[in-house]
C-alpha cells in the first residue's frame, strides 16, 4: 500500500512539469493557464502477463494501451511471476509492486470460436470484482480490435464508474477529403465524401449520419451522408451561398448550421423530418456561426462578428435572448473560433488568437472563466470526446500540422500517429455506423 | 457555331432538372430580403430568382442522390464552352460579336483587396470597380462571378464567411452602380485558395481579394 501511493506521487510531480515544460510559451493576459493536476486519484493498474498466443498478446497490448489512454491509471506492466493462469494471480506481490488494481485475460475453456475472459481483479481484497466473456472476431482486423476496445471502455467503467472512449472514432479533414482514425492512432480510413474539399464533418449522436460542407462547382452546400449506405442528400436552402459548420442537435432531430449570402451569414435549424428550416439569427453585413447545442437542446453557442472580431456569444434554441458567452476586450482579445460544448454541459471549448496565434481555451460556464490548455505552436479546432475529459484537436507543435489529444484531468498530451495535415476533426459518439459494422 | 453549342447544352441542364420532376423549394427556406434602397431591392429579387432556379435543379439532384451527375453535366456544359472557346480563338484572333479586348477582359478580372478581418471595398479600389463598371455595361450579355478570398488567419470555417462578405460587397458596389444583380454570381473559397503560399504580411494582403470571372457572354 505503502509503495503504491509512493509511486502515485512520484507520477504527479513528473508529469505536471512535462506540461508545463510544453505550453507555457504565450498567455493571453488575464487568463489563467489551465492544467491543474488532481493528485492522490489514479490508481496503479497491473496487466498480468499470462498464456501467450498471438490472439491474447494482442488483445493485452490494445487492453494495456487503451488503459493507458484512458489517463485513469497508472498502468504497469508486472513480471511473469504475479500473472493469472487459471488460478488466481499473486496478489501479495502485486501489493508489494503498489499494485491497486489489476486486468487479466484468460483464455475461455469451452466457449465456442474465439473467446478470452477479461478479468478485473482487485488486488487490496484478492478477489475478482467483475468479468466479462469477449469472442474475438477471426482475422485480427478492425473488428478485432473494436471488440477489445469496447471490452477496455468496460474495463475503465468498472473501475472508475464511467466508460472508456477507445471505441470511438475521430473524423477529420485531409487534402480536402474526409477520414477518420482511432484515438489510439489506428484504422485511418478515407470516409468517401462528396466535393473537393469537404469540410466540418459532424456525427449524429448515434453514429450514424454525418453532415459536412462540400465544395463542388455549383456552390458549398451542405451535405448530410447516411454512413452505412452512403447516401447523400443536400440540406434544403444549402444549394447557393456559403454553407458551413453543420452541428446535431442532441435528439438527432435537428440540424444547426451557418448559411451566408449576400446579406451576411447567419444561423439556420434545418429539422430533419419536416424538412423545415428556421432561421435564428439576423445579421446584417456580419456573421453568425458556428453553433453548438447544449446537452439538453436548450441552449445554442456560436460565434459572431457582430462586435468587429469574431467572438462567442449563446443563445435559445429559438433565437431569443443573445448574449456574450466568453467575456472578451473590444480591440484586443483576439477572435474565437471553433466552439464546442462539453457533453457534460458545463463548459464549452474554443479557440481564440494570443499574439496572432489560435490556442485551445475552456470555458467554465458556472463561473465564466477560461483557462488556456496550450501555447506552444498553433492548436485550433479542439473537439471532445464523450467522456467529456477529453479533446482532440489541431497542433502544428511537432513541426506538421496533425491531430492531439489532450487529457483535461491530468495535462497529458499526445499526438494521434499518422493525422498529418490534419485539420477541422469531430470526435464521435460511443457508438458509430464503423464500430458496428466492425 | 458558339452559340449553337452553348444552346445546345444549357437544354441539357432543364432536361436533366425536369428528369428528376422536382417541385420547387418552399419560399421559406430562402431568407428574407431585406428592404433597402429600389436597386438592392431589385438585386435581392433578381438573386433570389437565380438562386431559386438553381436550387430547383440542385434538390433534384439531390433527392435522387445524383450530385455526381449534376455536377457531370455542369462539367459537360463548361468543357462544350471551353471548346468553343478554342475554336473561336484558332478562327477569330480579333474577338468581335460581343468578344473582349485583352484591355476590356483585363479590367474584368483585375482583382481588389481587403484589409485583414475586413470586408468593404476599399477607396483605392473603387477606380478598378469603377472600370469594370464600364466594360459591363458596354457588353451587356457579360456575366461574372466574383470569388471572395483571405489569408491563412483565422479559422477555416470563419474564413468562408468572410470571403462570402468579400464578394458580396464587390458585387454591392457593382449593383449600386447600375449593373443588374442577376448578372454577378458570388463564391467563397475561404482561404482554401492562396494565390501566395508564404506566411508574411506580403503574402497575407495578396490572398485578401476578390477574383472576377467571366462566366457567361464574353464571346
Amino acid at each position: 500500500m505503502t509503495g503504491g501511493r509512493w509511486m502515485v506521487v512520484a507520477a504527479l510531480v513528473a508529469a505536471p512539469v512535462a506540461v508545463r515544460a510544453q505550453d507555457t510559451t504565450a498567455t493571453a493576459p488575464g487568463v489563467r493557464v489551465g492544467i491543474t493536476y488532481t493528485p492522490g486519484t489514479r490508481p496503479n493498474l497491473a496487466v498480468l502477463p499470462g498464456a501467450s498466443t498471438a490472439a491474447l498478446d494482442s488483445v493485452r497490448a490494445i487492453l494495456q494501451r487503451d488503459l493507458d489512454y484512458s489517463d485513469r491509471f497508472d498502468v504497469m506492466t508486472p513480471p511473469a511471476a504475479v500473472s493469472a493462469s487459471g488460478d488466481a494471480p499473486d496478489y501479495a506481490a502485486l501489493t508489494a509492486l503498489g499494485a491497486d488494481l489489476a486486468v487479466a485475460v484468460v483464455p475461455m475453456a469451452g466457449a465456442p470460436g474465439a473467446a478470452v475472459e477479461v478479468q478485473l481483479h482487485d488486488v487490496h481484497t484478492g478477489s475478482v470484482r467483475n468479468r466479462l466473456a469477449l469472442p474475438l472476431p477471426a482475422g485480427g482486423g478492425e473488428a478485432f480490435r473494436q471488440a477489445v476496445h469496447r471490452a477496455a471502455d468496460e474495463v475503465v467503467h468498472w473501475a472508475t464508474g464511467s466508460a472508456g472512449v477507445a471505441a470511438t472514432t475521430i473524423a477529420f479533414v485531409a487534402d480536402g477529403k474526409l477520414w477518420r482514425v482511432d484515438p489510439d492512432g489506428e484504422g485511418r480510413a478515407a470516409i468517401p465524401s462528396a466535393g473537393r474539399p469537404a469540410l466540418s464533418p459532424a456525427w449524429s449522436p448515434d453514429g450514424r449520419l454525418m453532415a459536412y460542407t462540400a465544395f463542388v462547382p455549383i456552390g458549398r452546400p451542405l451535405v448530410i451522408q447516411d454512413l452505412a449506405t452512403g447516401k447523400r442528400d443536400i440540406v434544403p436552402g444549402t444549394e447557393y451561398g456559403v454553407n458551413i459548420t453543420p452541428e446535431f442537435s442532441p435528439d438527432g432531430r435537428t440540424l444547426a448550421y451557418a448559411h451566408g449570402d449576400e446579406n451576411g451569414t447567419d444561423v439556420y435549424l434545418y429539422d430533419l423530418r419536416s424538412q423545415a428550416v428556421t432561421r435564428l439569427t439576423v445579421g446584417r453585413f456580419y456573421d453568425n456561426l458556428s453553433p453548438t447545442w447544449s446537452p439538453d437542446g436548450g441552449r445554442i453557442a456560436f460565434i459572431s462578428t457582430r462586435a468587429g472580431l469574431p467572438q462567442l456569444y449563446v443563445m435559445g434554441a429559438d433565437g431569443s435572448n443573445q448574449e456574450v458567452l466568453a467575456h472578451f476586450d473590444f480591440g484586443s482579445t483576439g477572435q474565437t473560433n471553433g466552439p464546442e460544448w462539453s457533453p457534460d454541459g458545463q463548459s464549452v471549448v474554443f479557440h481564440r488568437e494570443v499574439h496572432g496565434v489560435p490556442q485551445i481555451f475552456v470555458l467554465d460556464l458556472a463561473t465564466r472563466a477560461v483557462r488556456q490548455i496550450t501555447g506552444d505552436g498553433r492548436n485550433e479546432d479542439a473537439t471532445w470526446a464523450p467522456d467529456g475529459r477529453h479533446l482532440a484537436f489541431v497542433s502544428s507543435r511537432s513541426g506538421t500540422r496533425q491531430l492531439w489529444i489532450v487529457d483535461l484531468e491530468t495535462g497529458r498530451m499526445r499526438p494521434v500517429v499518422n493525422t498529418d495535415g490534419a485539420r477541422l476533426p469531430a470526435w464521435s459518439p460511443r457508438r458509430t455506423f464503423f464500430s458496428e459494422a466492425g | 457555331m458558339m452559340l449553337k453549342l452553348t444552346r445546345a447544352a444549357a437544354p441539357a441542364l432543364v432536361a436533366l432538372a425536369a428528369a428528376c420532376g422536382k417541385p420547387p423549394a418552399p419560399a421559406a427556406t430562402t431568407p428574407a430580403p431585406s428592404a433597402r434602397a429600389d436597386s438592392l431591392a431589385r438585386a435581392s429579387a433578381d438573386s433570389a430568382a437565380r438562386a431559386a432556379a438553381r436550387r430547383d435543379s440542385l434538390a433534384a439532384a439531390a433527392r435522387a442522390d445524383s450530385l455526381a451527375r449534376a455536377q457531370a453535366a455542369l462539367s459537360r456544359a463548361d468543357s462544350a464552352r471551353q471548346q468553343v472557346q478554342r475554336q473561336s480563338a484558332d478562327t477569330a484572333p480579333v474577338l468581335t460579336a460581343g468578344g473582349l479586348v485583352a484591355a476590356d477582359a483585363a479590367a474584368l478580372a483585375d482583382p481588389i483587396h481587403f484589409d485583414y478581418n475586413k470586408s468593404d471595398v476599399m477607396a483605392a479600389d473603387q477606380a478598378r470597380l469603377d472600370r469594370k463598371l464600364a466594360v459591363l455595361a458596354a457588353h451587356p450579355r457579360l456575366e461574372i462571378r466574383i470569388a471572395g478570398n483571405c489569408d491563412e488567419r483565422g479559422s477555416d470555417e470563419y474564413n468562408l464567411a468572410l470571403g462570402e462578405r468579400r464578394a458580396a460587397a464587390a458585387k454591392r458596389y457593382l449593383v449600386a452602380h447600375g449593373v443588374a444583380a442577376g448578372r454577378v454570381d458570388i463564391v467563397s473559397y475561404g482561404k482554401e485558395h492562396p494565390l501566395d503560399p508564404g506566411h508574411t504580411e506580403d503574402a497575407w494582403a495578396r490572398n485578401r481579394r476578390d477574383d472576377f470571372v467571366v462566366t457567361k457572354g464574353a464571346n
